[in-house]
């Protein structure tokens, strides 16, 4: 059988170089994690149905900030330690419904006396009841919120939603940390919500027949990240297609940055979250630093390359990507791949550390790529492919093939390795799937 | 979904075969590319794993590993004494690259062939699609998905969503540069969901380089006390991690991977059958692709009838699809490191070991110290497992009678094979009394 190397196009290096030039200076731009800031929030619930990838819909309840459609997860509530926070609830819902708020301490009634004693927390009543909390957000960090009645139908349902609360002297421009010490500094964050549902459930909601609902037989068949079933985990936030399911799950960084992933365990099953591309540092669980020296430092992370907060847990990891130790030079070799390692010229051999610019690891500066590819009619290509092994770089592909990858970045998929989750009821691939793109230095993100 | 077309479609490929006659690449070769294959015939100098020479007109390197496994079906005999249709690799090193697309056929292991370096060898790892042999209709290419592979490239990370895969009747050579010991695992990520249901999945280790240098020394100049046995040391047989004080030393090492089949999914690929992903449940879960009371049968498992080929000599070479025992034995006062990780792929499973306490010391390839180094080992007697995820524990037989001991999942519904009690997740420990 004939080989062949495949031939890179090097042209586009001087337009990566030109682009790294133009945003080395003003890269201080970071994705943030999209939601509502505090103190007060005027929370309602309401239905809705959301179409899923396999062409049904789900009937729903979800909660809504009163002046946008209601999502899947409710909205992100924003704030800042030490906030005193008033969430106040207006239910348009058929049924009793309210709000708990796991690991905030006490919760009190700003407007006392305000709902209906409930079970596990006062309630809003039926169609247009109202209700309010008041809690302090004494600790920083990654939380949920969901409803407190009938919670086991009503958060299957869809009633849940993020908290993050955001450490004293936080900035979002100088001082991006997780729990203000310096190891939870990060560059950019992203909320990684994972939940499930189980379509017959809803269905018998939407038909009137909830006496019939056995929770004991829940069979889920969609899982979700951030309220989206793969593949639409990979769209913006806030796309007009989605009304009801605003938040994206795509993370996307540079070589050398910090991502900070909040990992919630929104659902009833436990899920083992899978990012590819480097392991992470798990620095938090449950809105507490990973510490034992009184929170100067989580001295007591550990890297997992899976994560798997469990139902109603979360956690909090640091994720970064070099190319360190790869073995050769990820930025390519030879004519047309000119760059630099710590101001080293390709082939001048190897330095020790990594380009704090580009990541690259200068060990292996000039080293080429080990092995050659398979001829293209070997090969079955990914559509997130660039067609070259290098990062911010494009190479031949087939005709069709390709294109859903516009920066010649590296793309690592975020998964569950439960991998049967990775299914929209019956059809492979979906659910609980969304990528890091490793982009290229100076890609403007968001 | 995918399968529905191609059910298709089989009409469409039926009469292009009898036009076309058999695909002429069926007699070519695979592609190996390894730096001590120096006489090109796809045949290492050593084998990576068992050291044995393979090819003595090479010229071992140091510090290069190379390995070639084929992707493709197979059979292999449940604990109930069902025999389920997989998919899985085979290890076809010593096998001659223009020999692999015949003799690479319908062999494959399950679990998959264990992948085993040292930390600081540069892996070559071909991977040769052979095609499945009992599903002529499937074209899948294959992929491997080093699980764990710390700073990754995306071209050799084996996604095929944002990579490459590789078709049938072709090669194409991984590398990784092994920089960080730990207990891996590796799997086929193509249409993941079906493929490592089907049972491409398998065990990665890299031992540390504490293992040749001892604690202090250096690879030039070990400290020999403590350099471990398997280098020739008088140390302990071996080290999870560079711990820097033995900690994690051992005496004997066995790999538990928890791996679970649905046997109504493997029926249903076997006979051409729309693929059951949302009704899929675990009802064959094992260990080491075995279910109890086969995990606890020394070395191989019998082959099934169908791997026998009808007398085919060219596809009865594989003794056995199934070679790895779960049995473990030691002596007592000897360490036990269990190498354990899930790559099942439908729910978290929770190990016990009865009557010995568990050491964990590593997760996901991470020696269990803080950024400071702060010790964060534990000892424990339940350990929980997510798919994707792994774990070292050190058994310490010191004090414990000699018998016979337990390993099995708390999640007590799964000690079966399907419809058969008294199986699935188990195995057995024996301990053997030293005489003094």
């Amino acid at each position: 059988m004939k080989r062949k190397v495949i031939k890179y196009h090097g042209t586009s290096v001087i337009l990566s170089l030109a682009l790294l030039f133009l945003f080395a200076a003003g890269a201080s731009a970071n994705a943030e994690i999209p939601g509502i800031t505090g103190p007060t929030f005027n929370l309602e619930t309401g239905t809705a149905s959301f179409p899923t990838p396999d062409g049904d819909s789900l009937f729903v309840w979800l909660y809504g900030d009163g002046s946008n459609a209601v999502q899947y997860p409710g909205p992100t509530l924003i704030v800042n330690q030490g906030d005193t926070v008033t969430v106040n609830l207006t239910n348009t819902l058929s049924v009793p419904t309210s709000i708990v708020f796991p690991g905030q301490g006490e919760v009190t009634d700003p407007a006392a006396p305000s709902g209906t004693p409930g079970l596990l927390t006062r309630e809003a009543a039926a169609s247009g009841g109202t209700v309010s909390y008041q809690f302090t957000a004494t600790h920083p960090g990654t939380y949920e919120y969901h409803s407190g009645t009938n919670t086991e139908l009503q958060v299957e349902m869809g009633l849940v939603g993020a908290i993050i609360v955001r450490p004293a002297g936080f900035n979002q421009t100088t001082n991006r940390t997780a729990y203000g010490t310096p190891d939870s500094a990060y560059n950019h964050e992203y909320l990684f919500l994972l939940s499930e549902m189980d379509p017959y459930i809803h269905d018998l909601v939407d038909f009137g027949f909830m006496n019939l609902v056995d929770n004991t037989e829940a069979f889920p068949v969609f899982w979700f990240i951030n309220g989206r079933n793969g593949v639409d985990t990979l769209s913006d936030h806030g796309v007009p297609w989605r009304p009801n399911q605003p938040y994206g799950a795509l993370a996307r960084t540079r070589p050398g940055e910090k991502v900070l992933l909040r990992l919630i365990g929104g659902g009833r099953d436990q899920h083992a979250f899978h990012p590819h591309g480097n392991h992470s540092r798990i620095i938090a669980r449950d809105g507490r630093l990973l510490s034992s020296n009184g929170g100067t430092s989580a001295n007591l992370a550990t890297d997992q390359f899976t994560i798997s907060p469990t139902p109603g847990g979360t956690v909090d990891a640091i994720f970064d990507w070099t190319s360190k130790g790869l073995g050769w030079d990820i930025y390519g070799t030879g004519p047309g791949f000119q760059h630099q390692c710590n101001g080293m010229n390709l082939n001048q051999g190897p330095s020790p550390g990594i380009d704090p610019d580009t990541g690259e690891d200068c060990e292996y500066h000039g080293v080429e790529i080990p092995v050659s590819l398979p001829g293209l009619q070997d090969l079955t290509f990914g559509g997130w492919y660039s067609g070259s092994p290098f990062l911010g770089q494009f190479g031949q592909l087939p005709p069709g093939e390709g294109g859903l990858n516009l920066n010649g970045g590296l793309f690592f998929m975020w998964h569950s390795h439960n991998e049967k989750e990775l299914t929209n009821f019956d059809i492979f691939p979906g659910g609980m799937l969304s990528f890091v793109v490793i982009e290229p230095p100076g890609t403007p993100i968001p | 979904m995918k399968r529905h077309k191609i059910i298709f479609m089989i009409p469409l490929l039926m009469a292009l075969l009898l036009i076309a006659g058999p695909p002429p690449s069926a007699w070519g070769a695979a592609f190996v590319q390894c730096p001590e294959d120096q006489d090109g015939d796809g045949i290492p100098a050593v084998h990576p794993r068992t050291g044995a020479v393979l090819d003595p007109d090479d010229t071992d390197l140091p510090n290069v590993s190379c390995m070639h496994l084929t992707g493709g079906d197979g059979w292999v005999t449940m604990g109930d004494g069902e025999e389920l249709y997989v998919f899985g690799f085979s290890d076809v090193t010593g096998i001659p690259q223009n020999q692999v697309l015949t003799k690479g056929i319908f062999r494959t292991n399950s679990p998959a062939p264990t992948i085993r370096m040292r930390e600081g060898d540069e892996f070559y790892l071909t991977l040769t699609n052979v095609g499945t042999f009992n599903r002529p209709d499937l074209f899948d290419p294959h992929t491997v998905h080093y699980h764990g592979f710390p700073n990754a490239s995306a071209i050799f990370d084996g996604l095929p969503e944002s990579a490459v895969a590789i078709n049938q009747q072709a090669s194409i050579t991984y590398y990784y540069n092994n920089r960080e010991p730990g207990t891996y695992m590796y799997h086929c990520h193509v249409e993941a969901t079906e493929h490592m249901q089907m049972g491409m999945l398998g065990n990665l280790y890299v031992d540390p380089i504490q293992n040749q240098t001892g604690i202090g020394g250096t690879v030039e100049s070990p400290d020999t006390a403590t350099q471990a046995g398997q280098e020739g040391g008088s140390g302990p047989y071996g080290y999870v991690y560079n711990d820097g004080d033995g900690s994690t030393a051992y005496d004997v090492e066995y790999p538990i991977q928890l791996q679970a089949f649905d046997k109504v999914f493997h029926d249903a690929s076997r006979d051409t059958q729309p693929l059951p992903f949302a009704d899929m449940i675990d009802t064959y879960p094992t260990l080491n692709g075995r279910g109890y009371p086969d995990t606890a049968v020394a070395g191989n498992l019998l082959p099934p009838a169908p791997n026998s080929c009808g007398g085919d000599t060219v596809f009865c070479e594989q003794p056995s699809s199934q070679p790895v025992s779960s049995l473990i034995t030691a002596n007592v006062g000897d360490r036990i490191l269990l190498r354990m990780s899930n790559l099942g792929i439908v729910q978290h499973y929770t190990i016990t070991v009865m009557g010995i306490p568990m050491k964990v010391v590593g997760r996901d390839a991470r020696l269990l110290r803080g950024p400071d180094g702060t010790d964060v080992v534990y000892e424990t007697n339940v350990v929980n497992l997510g798919g994707g995820e792994s774990t070292d524990v050190i058994l310490d037989t010191n004090g414990v009678e000699a018998g016979t001991y337990f390993l099995y999942a708390t999640n007590l519904n799964y000690l079966s094979n399907n419809e058969e009690d008294y199986g699935g997740y188990m195995t057995e420990i024996v301990i053997a009394s030293v005489s003094p």
